[in-house]
C-alpha cells in the first residue's frame, strides 16, 4: 500500500517533532532502519512530496498464513497520519468492535448491518471461516494427496506381503501337512503383516517428525516467518498408526487367504 | 529367447505382477501430476496474459495489477506517452471499481466493474451482442445467467451506497450491449464492463486509470519494451509477461516445492516397488539363472533379461499411470481452482508433452535401474554357490 523511501535524514534540532511510525523487523533489517531514524514516506503513485516520519519502534508481524504468499513489508502509523498520506479522507477499511459482556455477537452483527447500510459485520469465528477459504482449499488438496499416498502404501504393503508369503509357500505347505490348522497359518501371516505395518508406522512417524522439522526450518528461512508449515501432532501420529495397523491387517488377510485356500500338497508346487 | 522367458515368468506370477503394476501406476500418476503442477499455473497464467495480445501491464509505480487501490492520475496523458514509446502497438486502459446492481430502492451484491476503451481492451471477448458504448454495459456470462439478462435489457447500477439512507445512491440505467466471456474472472464471478469515462464519472475519479495493457509490435521483445516504457514514464511500473510469471512463481513457491517433494517420493516408491519385485523374482529363479550360466549363457544376456523385466514393469505401470494421472489431475485441479480469486480459465496442471515424457522416462529408467542390482548379484554369485543354494 505504501511506498517507503529509503532516503534517511537526520532530525533537525529545535523543529516540531516529526510524526512517528513503527516498522516491521524484516523491513528494518532489509533497509536497514533503526529506532530514531527518519524515513520519508508517500502513498503509491501520489505526486505529493514524501513526508518525514521518525521510526519509533520495530515490531515483529504476527504469523498470519493469509499473508504469507505476498509477504509484503508492513509499517504502522497513527490513523490521522496515515489518512493525511492518502487521497481519500475519513475512510476506514474495517472496525474491530468489543462487545459488552453477555452480548450476542450474531445479533450485534445484524444490528450493525441494519444501521450501517452496505457494511458486513462478522463474529470472530465467522470471520476466521471466511478468511480461511485459501487454507480450506489447501487442506482439501492435502487430503486428496493423502488418499493417493495411502492407496500407494496399501498396494506396496500388500505387494510385500504377497511376495513374502509366496516365498514361503513350501514352508506353509509343510506346516499344514504336519497338522497346523488353516486358521493358525492365517493368523500367523496376519500378525506378521501387522508387525511389519507397526514397525513401518513407527519408522514413518519418526521420519515424519524429522521431515516436518526440515520443512519448517526451510520455509522459516524462505519466508522469514515463525509460521509452521508442517505439524506432527499426537492425533496425526495416532491416525497414521491406526491406518497402518488396518492396512497391515487387510494386506495380511489378503495375502494369507491366497495361501490357506490352496490344498497343502499343492503349496510345494512351483 | 532368455528375455522373453523372463518376461513370461513375470506374467506367470499374475497376481503379484498386477499388484506391482498397480503400485507403479499410482506412483507414476502422482509423479505425472506433480510434474504438471510444478509449472502448470505459471504456464497457464502466462498463456492467459498473452491470449489477447496485450502481454505487458503498466501499473502505478511499485504495485502489481489490482494489488492495491492506487491509480494512475492523468491516465489519458500517461496513455499517450506510453503509446509514443517505440515498439508499442496498442495501449488499453482499465479502471477497476465496484458497482451495485440496484433493485428498486435496495442494492444487490457488488459487481466487479471494469472501465475499458471498447476499441482497445483485453479483459473479455463478446460472445453475444457488441462492445458497450456510452450508457451501455457488457455483462459476464454468470451475471447474465443469474439475472436472466439479454442483449437489449436495461439494468440499474449504483457506484455508491448511501449508508445513512440504507439504499443505493444515484442509480443510473444502462443498456446491456453484449454478453461477454471475461478472461480473468474466477468461476461464477459477476462482472460488468463499460466505457472507462463512465466509470471515472460515476466513481468521481476523473482521468484515473488502474492499469494499462500494452501490446508490443511484432518482433519487439517484451522485457526491453517494458524497460523503455518505465524510462519514458517514470511514475509507472511496467511488467512483461515474463516478470508477471516470475512474480506468480514467487507466490506459488509452496506448491512448486510440494510438487518436487511429492514427485521425489513417488519416484522412490516406484524404485522400491520395482526393485522388490525384481529382487524376489530373481531370488526365486536363482537356480534357473545358475543353470543357464552353467550351460554357457553369457552373464550379459541374463543381466539384460533382468533389466528388461524391470523396464517392462515400469513401462506398463506408466501406461496405466498416464490416464490415471490425467484423471487425478482433473480432480485435483477442481479442488485447487477453489482458491479465491484464481481465474477459472487457468489450470494448475498443464499438459506439456516434453515434461510428461521426461517424467515417464524417469519412471521407466528407475524401473530398469532397480532391476540392475538384483540382476548383477544373480549373475556374479559364484556358480557353485548358486547351484548349491538352489539344491538346498
Amino acid at each position: 500500500m505504501l511506498w517507503v523511501a529509503t532516503a534517511l535524514q537526520a532530525g533537525v534540532p529545535g523543529a516540531a517533532p516529526l510524526p512517528e511510525l513503527l516498522v516491521e523487523r524484516r523491513l528494518a533489517e532489509s533497509v536497514p532502519l533503526a529506532v530514531g531514524d527518519t524515513v520519508r514516506v508517500r502513498a503509491l503513485a501520489d505526486t505529493a512530496a514524501p513526508r518525514p516520519f521518525v521510526v519509533a519502534g520495530v515490531f515483529e508481524r504476527e504469523a498470519d498464513p493469509n499473508r504469507i504468499a505476498r509477504n509484503d513489508y508492513e509499517v504502522r502509523f497513527h490513523l490521522p497520519d496515515l489518512e493525511a498520506l492518502l487521497p481519500t479522507r475519513d475512510r476506514v477499511d474495517r472496525f474491530a468492535v468489543v462487545l459488552a459482556p453477555g452480548a450476542d455477537a450474531d445479533s450485534a452483527a445484524r444490528w450493525i448491518e441494519s444501521v450501517a447500510f452496505g457494511t458486513r459485520a462478522y463474529g470472530s469465528a465467522a470471520l476466521a471461516e471466511r478468511t480461511s477459504a485459501t487454507f480450506a482449499v489447501v487442506s482439501r488438496f492435502h487430503d486428496a494427496i493423502g488418499i493417493v499416498t495411502i492407496l500407494a502404501s496399501a498396494i506396496f504393503l500388500l505387494c510385500v506381503m504377497v511376495i513374502r508369503v509366496d516365498e514361503r509357500r513350501r514352508d506353509m505347505g509343510v506346516l499344514r501337512l504336519i497338522g497346523v490348522s488353516r486358521s493358525t497359518v492365517f493368523r500367523a501371516i496376519v500378525l506378521e503383516a501387522i508387525a511389519i505395518a507397526v514397525v513401518g508406522s513407527a519408522a514413518g512417524a519418526g521420519l515424519g517428525i524429522v521431515v516436518a522439522r526440515i520443512v519448517n526450518a526451510h520455509y522459516a528461512r524462505v519466508y522469514d516467518t515463525t509460521l509452521r508449515f508442517a505439524l506432527v501432532t499426537p492425533r496425526i501420529v495416532l491416525l497414521a498408526a491406526l491406518l497402518g495397523l488396518a492396512l497391515g491387517a487387510v494386506a495380511g488377510a489378503l495375502a494369507a487367504w491366497r495361501v490357506v485356500r490352496v490344498a497343502p500338497q499343492k503349496l510345494g508346487e512351483r | 529367447m532368455i528375455v522373453s522367458a523372463f518376461l513370461r515368468g513375470l506374467f506367470r506370477r499374475g497376481g503379484r505382477t498386477a499388484l506391482a503394476l498397480a503400485g507403479i501406476a499410482v506412483s507414476a500418476a502422482l509423479l505425472l501430476d506433480m510434474t504438471m503442477l510444478a509449472s502448470g499455473l505459471t504456464g497457464s497464467f502466462g498463456q492467459l496474459l498473452g491470449v489477447s495480445g496485450y502481454g505487458l501491464r503498466v501499473t502505478p509505480r511499485g504495485s502489481l495489477p489490482f494489488d492495491s487501490e492506487a491509480g494512475i492520475a492523468a491516465g489519458d496523458d500517461v496513455g499517450r506517452r506510453i503509446a509514443a514509446v517505440p515498439g508499442v502497438r496498442a495501449v488499453a486502459p482499465v479502471l477497476g471499481a465496484q458497482f451495485y446492481l440496484a433493485r428498486g430502492d435496495s442494492a444487490g451484491e457488488p459487481l466487479f466493474t471494469s472501465g475499458v476503451d471498447p476499441r482497445s481492451q483485453f479483459l473479455y471477448r463478446i460472445v453475444d451482442g457488441r462492445e458497450p458504448g456510452p450508457g451501455e454495459v457488457a455483462v459476464s456470462e454468470p451475471l447474465a445467467r443469474a439475472e436472466r439478462l439479454r442483449v437489449g435489457d436495461t439494468i440499474r447500477l449504483a457506484a455508491e451506497l448511501d449508508v445513512s439512507l440504507g439504499r443505493a445512491r444515484q442509480t443510473r440505467a444502462y443498456r446491456v450491449s453484449g454478453v461477454a466471456d471475461f478472461l480473468y474472472d474466477y468461476a461464477d464471478q459477476r462482472s460488468i464492463a463499460m466505457p472507462i469515462a463512465e466509470v471515472q464519472r460515476a466513481t468521481g475519479r476523473p482521468g484515473e486509470v488502474s492499469l494499462f495493457g500494452v501490446a508490443a509490435a511484432e518482433g519487439v521483445d517484451g522485457d526491453s519494451l517494458a524497460d523503455r516504457i518505465t524510462a519514458a514514464v517514470p511514475e509507472v511500473s511496467t511488467y512483461s509477461t515474463r516478470e508477471l510469471m516470475a512474480e506468480m512463481d514467487r507466490r506459488l513457491l509452496y506448491f512448486q516445492q510440494l510438487a518436487t517433494i511429492l514427485g521425489s517420493i513417488a519416484l522412490v516408491v516406484t524404485a522400491l516397488l520395482v526393485s522388490t519385485i525384481i529382487t524376489i523374482g530373481v531370488r526365486e529363479r536363482f537356480g534357473e539363472i545358475a543353470t543357464l550360466r552353467a550351460m554357457g549363457v553369457a552373464r550379459g544376456r541374463v543381466l539384460l533379461a533382468v533389466v528388461v523385466e524391470g523396464l517392462v514393469l515400469a513401462g506398463i505401470g506408466c501406461l496405466v499411470g498416464l490416464p490415471l494421472g490425467l484423471w487425478m489431475a482433473g480432480r485435483l485441479d477442481r479442488i485447487l481452482l477453489g482458491f479465491p480469486g484464481i481465474p477459472a480459465k487457468m489450470t494448475f496442471f498443464a499438459w506439456e508433452p516434453g515434461r510428461v515424457l521426461l517424467a515417464m522416462g524417469i519412471v521407466i529408467a528407475v524401473g530398469a535401474l532397480a532391476g540392475l542390482l538384483p540382476g548383477w548379484n544373480a549373475t556374479h554369485t559364484p556358480l557353485g554357490r548358486a547351484l548349491r543354494e538352489e539344491a538346498e
